[in-house]
């Protein structure tokens, strides 16, 4: 690592500072080939068209998007059936995104209370349950949830599927999805996915909400409650407050990442409310092939995340940078 | 107040734990399929997965590799920009840093798509090292950022006096800002590895079903019902991570790493 820049304190090597060196024309290289150039080919490919046979050739046509928005057959019929998908992958995601962050959140302030050594255990656990691959979650969750050997399991052994009979809230679960004529069952459900996605961040929100918990200056705390307040009103009137920014964007955070999941949604999700993802991938690689369709729908994807995480910035400036 | 707030945290890690244990435990089955609690407990799924079977051997050969050469290959490129970020501190090379952590921050599975156009017309899809290649620059934000607080940690007041001994820039990065980097720059690679190593939708456009790596091996096998095979794999990678992470915590503080207040011990 000999490439030197120049600064004041140091023997000038390199004094043209103006023109950049050698070293950052090679990194600027490398980063825009790599990181820029596939999701500039993504945007490129969507205006492409489909031949028939499987292939595609560069155009420039708005086909794709208009068959996104209004379907292929527009202006004689209009199917919305994409416009679904896009809002399913919505939905699981914000559902997912809150749910993980409002319990990740008081785990992530109980933490920062505690010893530095125990943090860095639970930092540990946490760092290492968050790299776990979703497939294995999914497996995990896939046989907790399956009907023969999972929760629906446990209820029907311990007679509360045959009490929910009873009682009458039966009915309920199966109009929720929640049941099968027998059994209770969260394979295919809503619930599972959503529950699996937000398994699934759980513990990215107890890092990103981490350092600014951890941050937070305790003597405004003890002022509080040697004034008297409770825990409850020191957690409402001192803590949110201070923590407000980092908590919406850890929301916005997750969310964004959320958008893309791919093997819950397979697994957990009915057929008829999967997410875009996975039009994504059957466009790209599976049953419909038609490459450009699919980096249509994927740049779709990729321009929600982006104007959600613009919002989330907008709302956190609208309403004031907190002390 | 303070055994409430224990319960609530064992309690999240019990929640946590739940899938992973009996994940864990199914590799135990006898049978073929996942029960829980196993049936006819039996360790010769393990032999399975490492020895016998050559789809999960070479599956798991091929994850090792890619971790770990694209973990490498991420520190080799976060290195000199990181370096370039601290050492200019100018607008360019921070759009450069924040271009580099572009594909990390956005769905992943767009990334994907984009890399399988990408390899696709540069003609190595299905290959080895454009395995390599696409999760170093996916990853290549983990590096990017343990690196940065690294020499943020740097105290620029040695950097002069080096100088004005007349220490050489190369000789000040060898003697003082090397030695200090070192549990920094060994988090950011172990970081990439383990994603690395449980990444699987980047990996799947990339890979162009030319060869699988575990977790490519298990989602392919999905369609025809989880084995207590695969189960061994999920053992596997958890205590691979678990380890990993412990040596990140033994190398250096964890905490600080995560973002943590430093003045409070």
């Amino acid at each position: 690592m000999s490439a030197i820049e120049d600064t004041s304190a140091l023997p000038a090597e390199a004094p043209t500072r103006r023109l950049p060196s050698p070293r950052m024309l090679i990194l600027w290289a490398l980063i825009v080939t790599f990181c820029v150039v596939p999701f500039g080919l993504v945007l490129a490919i969507s205006f492409g068209q489909k031949i028939e046979g499987a292939a595609w050739e560069w155009a420039f046509t708005g086909e794709n998007y208009l068959r996104f928005f209004v379907g292929a057959d527009w202006p004689e019929s209009r199917t919305t059936l994409y416009l679904n998908r896009l809002w399913y992958s919505i939905y699981y995601a914000v559902i997912a995104a809150l749910i993980a962050v409002l319990t990740a959140f008081p785990f992530a302030y109980l933490l920062t209370r505690l010893s530095r050594r125990a943090q860095s255990r639970w930092l540990v656990f946490l760092l290492a349950t968050m790299s776990l691959s979703e497939v294995f979650i999914v497996m995990g969750w896939d046989i907790l949830l399956s009907n023969r050997s999972g929760l629906p399991m446990v209820l029907r052994e311990t007679g509360v599927t045959a009490w929910l009979k009873d009682v009458g809230w039966f009915a309920q679960l199966r109009e929720w999805g929640l049941a099968n004529p027998r059994d209770v069952k969260f394979k295919t459900s809503m619930v599972a996915t959503v529950l699996t996605m937000s398994y699934l961040v759980w513990p990215y929100a107890v890092i990103l909400l981490y350092p600014a918990l951890s941050r937070l200056d305790q003597s405004t705390v003890e002022a509080a409650r040697t004034m008297g307040a409770g825990p409850w009103t020191v957690m409402r009137t001192v803590v949110l407050p201070t923590v407000r920014l980092p908590l919406v964007g850890t929301v916005f955070l997750l969310f964004v990442f959320l958008l893309g999941t791919y093997v819950s949604v397979t697994v957990f999700a009915d057929p008829s409310q999967q997410t875009l993802a996975i039009s994504v991938y059957e466009a790209v690689r599976g049953s419909t092939l038609n490459a450009p369709f699919g980096a249509a729908q994927a740049v779709i994807l990729l321009i929600t995340g982006a104007l959600c995480l613009w919002l989330g910035r907008t709302l956190v400036a609208r309403t004031g940078t907190p002390a | 107040m303070k055994g409430l707030a224990h319960l609530f945290m064992g309690l999240a890690a019990v929640v946590v734990l739940l899938p992973i244990v009996v994940v864990s435990a199914a590799a135990l089955n006898g049978g073929r399929s996942m029960l829980f609690p196993p049936q006819d407990p039996t360790l010769s799924r393990f032999a399975e997965f490492f020895l016998t079977q050559p789809v999960w051997r070479d599956a798991m050969l091929n994850s090792v590799l890619i971790a770990a050469g694209s973990a490498a290959l991420a520190v080799l490129i976060a290195w000199p920009l990181a370096y370039g970020l601290w050492r200019e501190q100018g607008r360019g090379a921070q759009i450069l840093a924040g271009l580099g952590a572009m594909p990390f921050a956005l769905p992943p599975i767009v990334f994907g798509v984009g890399l399988g156009f990408f390899w696709g017309f540069s003609g190595g899809l299905g290959s080895l090292w454009t395995g390599i290649i696409s999760h170093a620059v996916l990853f290549l934000a983990l590096p990017l950022v343990t690196i940065s607080i690294g020499l943020q940690s740097i105290d620029r007041a040695h950097l002069d006096a080096a100088a004005t001994m007349g220490a050489t820039e190369a000789t000040a990065f060898r003697t003082i800002i090397a030695p200090q980097m070192l549990p920094y720059t060994a988090s950011g690679f172990f970081f990439a590895f383990v994603l690395s190593f449980n990444e699987f939708i980047v990996m799947f456009f990339v890979s162009s079903s030319a060869y699988a790596t575990v977790t490519l091996q298990i989602f392919n096998s999905l369609r025809n019902g989880f084995t207590p095979t695969m189960a061994v794999g999920a053992i596997t990678f958890i205590a691979v991570s678990v380890a990993v992470f412990s040596l990140v915590a033994r190398l250096g503080d964890l905490p600080r790493l995560m973002g943590a207040d430093q003045t409070k011990s």
